[in-house]
């Protein structure tokens, strides 16, 4: 864990940094919005990351679905990939929902509103949030297998929320990118978007192995004080 | 309960969820028009138009926007179609409102062929271009509850 800190922590907080000198005080102020705008180049990359990080959840959830029976050490360790994912995405997906609800109140004169996009997006928070609700608070050995399968449900979800504002008439504008014609961002907006959503992208990646070698070592401590209950109980009984 | 009972039970759990999950992304594929009309929808509606809360779309034509105290009129244009929409509200509208903006009004079409709105948002286009220099710009005012109330 200190080497990861070590390496991943400067590099993610260097690319951030600079991120952030681009998009507050490089990238040009834009035309209809104004200074608002800015919060684009933390919304975006929020939201992109909340969409990314629940296919590793989904990925490592498959993985111990799959091998739980045939190989349950290694399982384990798919599930600590699957919860350190889980609990990025919920982080992400909370900073886009807050910037997203700030920018709309300035950009539309609403806090929020029930069109498709927001709705899907509030689906996934809660999907989360029940997540990591069901892995704290059920008993018995189930609890990792009933997570695994919600995490399914999540991953169904994502697509919807990036599709939703190509599918349906929404509030939220539709793609800047990948949009047609008439969308997309003036090139002196590229440095600064380009550098926040690496620079999150790489504090996500840093937070998600920093949590996948917490819970290791969880597991292990857990699993040698169960071994040393076992042991002990053998002496008793000789 | 033995290991196939167990299968076959998780089986039709999934087919139900998925099921239910598909049907209302269909229904809701259907429904895509839910959000807000357009003027051309609004007007072919007929006699529904009158009776429903709606929300229309369009653009704020130029120098259209009369302000009145609490009151405001301003004419929406779409592909050439053009709605006269009368505002009545709590809450001036958001800073974006103005000429040439995409605008939603939401409210009851009167049968005086005028939209009477007790709610006004912006929609921001996807394109986002640098301000020429010296030209004004919307500014973050509106970020202040104060101003709000």
């Amino acid at each position: 864990m200190k080497r990861t800190l070590q390496v991943g922590l400067p590099i993610a907080l260097a690319i951030l940094a600079v991120g952030f000198y681009q998009a507050i005080f490089v990238a040009p102020t834009e035309a209809t919005m104004g200074e608002v705008q800015r919060i684009f180049y933390y919304h975006v990359p929020s939201a992109i990351m909340a969409l990314l990080f629940p296919y590793v959840n989904f990925a490592a959830s498959a993985a111990y679905l799959l091998i739980r029976r045939s190989n349950p050490l290694r399982a384990q360790a798919a599930d600590a990939l699957a919860l350190a994912a889980a609990e990025v995405t919920l982080v992400f997906a909370s900073i886009g929902l807050a910037t997203g609800m700030l920018w709309g109140r300035a950009a539309w004169g609403i806090w929020w509103t029930w069109d498709a996009r927001l709705t899907s997006f509030l689906m996934l928070w809660l999907l989360y949030v029940s997540y990591l609700l069901l892995r704290r608070f059920t008993a018995g050995g189930q609890t990792q297998t009933l997570a695994a399968v919600l995490s399914v449900f999540a991953a169904i979800d994502v697509p919807i929320v990036y599709m939703s504002i190509r599918w349906w008439r929404t509030q939220h504008p539709s793609p800047v990118f990948f949009g047609g014609p008439d969308t997309g961002i003036d090139p002196h907006m590229v440095p600064a978007f380009v550098l926040n959503v690496a620079g999150w992208f790489a504090w996500g990646v840093l937070l998600v192995t920093l949590r996948y070698q917490l819970q290791r070592k969880r597991q292990r401590a857990d699993q040698d004080a169960t071994l040393r209950a076992l042991e002990s109980t053998l002496q008793s009984v000789r | 309960m033995n290991k196939s009972n167990v299968g076959i039970r998780v089986a039709i759990a999934t087919i139900l969820i998925v099921g239910t999950i598909l049907y209302l992304a269909i229904t809701g594929v259907r429904a895509n028009k839910s959000y807000y009309v357009t003027i051309q929808e609004l007007q072919g509606m007929g006699n529904h138009a009158y009776t429903r809360h709606l929300r229309v779309a369009g653009n704020v034509k130029p120098g259209s926007i009369e302000r009145n105290g609490g009151h405001m009129q301003f004419v929406l244009v779409e592909q050439g179609r053009v709605l006269h929409v009368s505002y009545v509200g709590d809450d001036p509208p958001p800073d974006t409102f103005k000429d040439n903006a995409q605008a939603l009004a939401i409210g009851m079409y009167g049968r005086d062929g005028i939209f009477h709105a007790t709610q006004i948002q912006a929609k921001c286009a996807s394109k986002y271009a640098p301000a020429k220099p010296g030209a004004q710009t919307t500014q973050t005012a509106s970020m202040s509850p104060a101003k709000a109330s």
